[in-house]
């Protein structure tokens, strides 16, 4: 065994700030300006001081004129103040990708690949010397110091485009940093340029957390902006003219179940099984159908009464709807209404939009053309058993076995967007995969080939990349982070303090803390005795060519990644 | 039928079909003008030989870009048969004359026949490890056995104090402590045989007449144990024979290397100026 190697200081939160530039001067600034000059700083506890928020988690970013700030797709972190100088907003239709500059990130070229034969470390978690490893060295966070886009010829650009002002004082970027979803349009600096303040959401987290002015009023235009957003994503919302879109718009509600930071709860259910009958519902079957529900973040499970229990026919992600079938079947049928066929029950945390359905019958409805209506609901779906040999067809989508239904939405796997499906049929237990996962990342296995199994399906224990990934919520660095192009999940082992609050959020098992050696094998201690850790996990191989390695190591093809937010890809693979 | 099954069960074997037939048609035609076609089939085969065993180091190349192993195998099994029929050719339809000759072509079909006995495996085993559930990585075996052997024998323990007697403790030492100690039954679980878990079990239950009702529970979880037990001998011997297969397969491969380079200096030291 090595011996131990020399004490190190523990990694704290603060030890990789936002950025290094900003100045005690900055800071005295920033206090005095709104909002912050009305906070309560008394407010803040000492571990997080509101000053010691803004020197470390924000920073203070010059744009210039034409300067792309934010871009539509991209997944980012932090929000932003405009405090000088205006910022245009881009509203649908956005810019092209190309003309943005956005595009995929670098992967190691094939000599840089085949280097790994020799240079990869002979020891376990070695921590590199030079800058980052694996995923951090292209996962990097928007914004970071990477030369900006700059569009010339702004006036004729925005002369073709529908844009709206930020003005000084207002805040943007908020949706993609507090909803962990990418950013919804394209904003840029306009012709006399901008100072824009930058604030990571572990930053934004605090501040609102502690001042409760700040956080009604970030709700506030988060709500309201997006409403805007979302609504737009409606599938018929093409048909509607500008009149009946403010119609729609207006009589629209958004409303959240659940708290964004749901990660105890949910890692509980996870834990506990906890079945349909124990969630809360947002409508029930057998009710007048009143309104229609969009879900907009989080996860709904679709359920129908069956016997004495609640049968899982579906669960609904971002963009699905609920309520709409019955209500265009009560317009084209008054004299044969029909209820709501099934309930739609809260997993966790769920965002929805409600449309009354007096707005849907008056407005959309007669807007549509009728080929895009609904068919007609046929209501014998209830003598249905679970244990048909044959899924039933049902309109929401349960095309797979009623167990398999129940199996993903029971361990809350629906929200994985790279599962990592095994089919044990096939699988000859050789272990290819975690070889190839351990040589692509220095030799050690990111991922357990081992977890929940139904029949022949296993999920195995590999980072999901969820599209609602809860371990971001408790990291207090921002070490863990979407990959700005593709929105992977992945961790920047610089910033990693080893706090173990994305381990302890993941409710797959997913994330693991590893002790940390140096290059000649000793574990890295801290000046406290203890080990230092780092949190580790699936990377979906992202700076290599041709996707996860553990995928194509397969010889058998029973190693799939598949998104589960809907069931398409799984019932693909399953049907392959 | 989805174009991955196309693929399988059409395009390759149709393909792997026509090329056969082309070649032999083409060969057969050819052979009589050119008595030295066998040169021109040897060097193929040994290209083709090469070939295939790149698919090793791909696997060992995992970070590269080079196709999906999936790819990669299905290649190599339909490469592998047409190598079958060359090697056939080369041999010019005859048995090899000669010890050297004899025991190259062994080692062919050695490992053409170890090839296709791995693709059989590959298919038909997992389907039975699947159906014993249980699902444990191999290296996991001996802590889940020693897991099973402490549970068993604190679950007999425990019931001695309030039995008053050591019926099933005396029973578990007898019978049940080797089965628990390590692994068992490799035979009659490669075979697919449950002779020897109905025969525990069969044991299990005749001593049930001397048990009182908490003993007959224990027994009863006894019973239980023993099954996740040969469940758990199941994995060990069926994972081993499908990590142990390639350990014949890649030997004889390499075997059949050396032999085949032999073979070539030799046939070139006294082929009279075939060169």
């Amino acid at each position: 065994m090595s011996p131990p190697a020399p004490s190190l200081n523990r990694p704290r939160r603060w030890d990789v700030p936002f950025s290094s530039d900003m100045s005690a001067a900055d800071v005295e600034r920033l206090l005095g300006l709104a909002p912050f000059r009305d906070m309560d700083p008394g407010g803040f506890p000492r571990s997080a001081q509101l000053a010691d928020i803004l020197r470390n988690d924000a920073r203070l970013r010059q744009f210039k004129p034409g300067e792309i700030i934010v871009r539509e797709g991209d997944y980012g972190t932090s929000a932003f103040m405009v405090l000088a100088g205006t910022a245009e907003v881009v509203l649908g239709p956005g810019l092209p990708p190309a003309m943005v500059g956005r595009r995929e990130p670098a992967r190691r070229g094939l000599f840089r690949a085949l280097a790994r034969v020799w240079a990869n470390p002979s020891e376990d978690e070695v921590a590199r010397r030079s800058g980052q490893s694996g995923a951090a060295a292209v996962g990097r966070v928007e914004g970071d110091s990477a030369p900006g886009v700059i569009l010339q010829d702004i006036p004729r650009v925005l002369s073709r485009l529908r844009t709206a002002t930020i003005a000084p004082g207002d805040v943007f970027g908020e949706i993609a940093a507090l909803s962990r979803m990418p950013r919804t349009a394209t904003i840029l600096a306009n012709a006399d340029g901008a100072e824009l303040l930058e604030i990571r959401w572990q930053g934004l987290r605090d501040l609102m957390r502690y001042d409760p002015q700040l956080r009604t009023f970030i709700d506030g235009i988060y709500r309201e902006r997006a409403l805007s957003t979302y609504l737009d994503e409606l599938p018929f919302m093409r048909f509607l003219g500008p009149d009946a879109r403010k119609r729609l718009m207006d009589a629209t509600q958004f409303e959240t179940y659940g708290d964004y930071d749901w990660s105890g709860d949910y890692k509980q259910l996870v834990r506990s099984g906890a079945t349909a009958a124990q969630e809360p519902t947002i409508a029930v079957e057998g009710d007048y159908p009143n309104s229609v529900v969009m879900v907009r973040a989080g996860f709904a499970r679709v359920t129908q009464r069956y016997g004495s229990g609640h049968r899982t026919l579906n669960y609904l992600g971002s963009g699905r709807m609920y309520g709409f079938d019955e209500i265009a079947h009560n317009w084209r049928q008054p004299e044969n209404r029909v209820d709501l066929q099934h309930t739609l029950r809260v997993i966790g945390y769920t965002h929805v939009l409600v449309i009354p359905a007096a707005v849907i019958e008056q407005v959309v409805l007669p807007a549509m053309p009728g080929a895009m209506l609904p068919p007609l609901i046929v209501s014998d779906r209830r003598s249905r058993a679970p244990f048909a040999a044959e899924p039933d067809g049902e309109p929401t989508g349960s095309r797979v076995s009623a167990e398999v239904m129940e199996f993903i939405t029971q361990n809350r796997f629906f929200n994985g967007t790279q599962t990592m499906v095994i089919d044990l049929d096939h699988c000859t237990r050789c272990d290819d995969c975690v070889r190839a996962c351990a040589q692509t990342h220095d030799n050690n296995p990111r991922f357990l080939r081992h977890g929940p199994i139904l029949n022949n399906l296993m999920v195995a224990q590999a980072c999901m990349h969820c599209a609602d990934p809860i371990c971001m919520i408790g990291c207090p660095t921002g070490a863990i982070h979407r990959d700005t192009f593709e929105g992977d999940v992945v961790i920047n082992p610089s910033s990693c303090i080893g706090c173990s609050a994305c381990a302890n959020n993941c409710p797959y098992g997913a994330i693991r803390m590893v002790e940390i050696r140096d290059e000649a094998g000793r574990i890295l201690v801290a000046s406290d005795g203890i080990p230092i850790q780092k949190a580790t996990k699936c990377d979906l191989c992202i700076e290599q060519f041709g996707g996860p390695a553990c995928e194509r190591a397969c010889p058998h093809d029973a190693l799939k990644r598949v998104n589960l937010n809907t069931l398409d890809d799984l019932v693909g693979w399953l049907k392959r | 039928m989805t174009w991955s099954r196309i693929q399988s069960r059409v395009l390759y074997p149709a393909s792997l079909l026509a090329a056969g037939a082309a070649v032999v048609w083409k060969y057969l035609r050819a052979e009589p003008a050119h008595p030295r076609m066998v040169y021109l089939t040897g060097w193929c085969l040994l290209g083709l030989v090469l070939v295939l065993t790149v698919f090793n180091a791909r696997k060992k190349l995992a970070f590269l870009p080079l196709l999906s192993a999936r790819t990669w195998l299905r290649t190599h099994s339909w490469l592998g048969m047409f190598a079958g029929l060359l090697f056939v050719m080369h041999l010019r339809w005859r048995m090899p004359a000669g010890p050297f000759d004899s025991v190259l072509a062994a080692l062919f079909v050695a490992v053409t026949l170890s090839g296709i006995a791995g693709w059989w495996l590959s298919r038909a085993v997992p389907r039975r490890l699947t159906g014993a559930g249980g699902e444990v990585p191999y290296e996991r075996i001996p802590a889940v056995l020693r897991g099973l052997r402490e549970r068993a024998e604190s679950l007999v323990v425990a019931g001695i104090p309030a039995a008053g007697a050591t019926t099933l403790a005396d029973f578990y030492a007898a019978r049940l402590s080797g089965f628990f100690a390590r692994p068992a039954n490799l035979g009659p679980h490669l075979f697919g045989s449950t002779s020897a878990l109905n025969a525990l079990l069969a044991d299990l239950g005749n001593v049930e007449r001397y048990l009182n009702d908490s003993e007959k529970k224990a027994a009863q979880q006894l019973a239980a144990l023993v099954r996740e037990k040969d469940a758990l001998d199941l994995h060990r011997a069926m994972q081993l024979v499908l990590k142990g297969w390639l350990f014949v397969h890649i030997p004889l491969t390499y075997g059949l290397l050396v032999f085949t380079a032999a073979h070539v200096v030799i046939v070139y030291s006294y082929s009279g100026g075939a060169r």
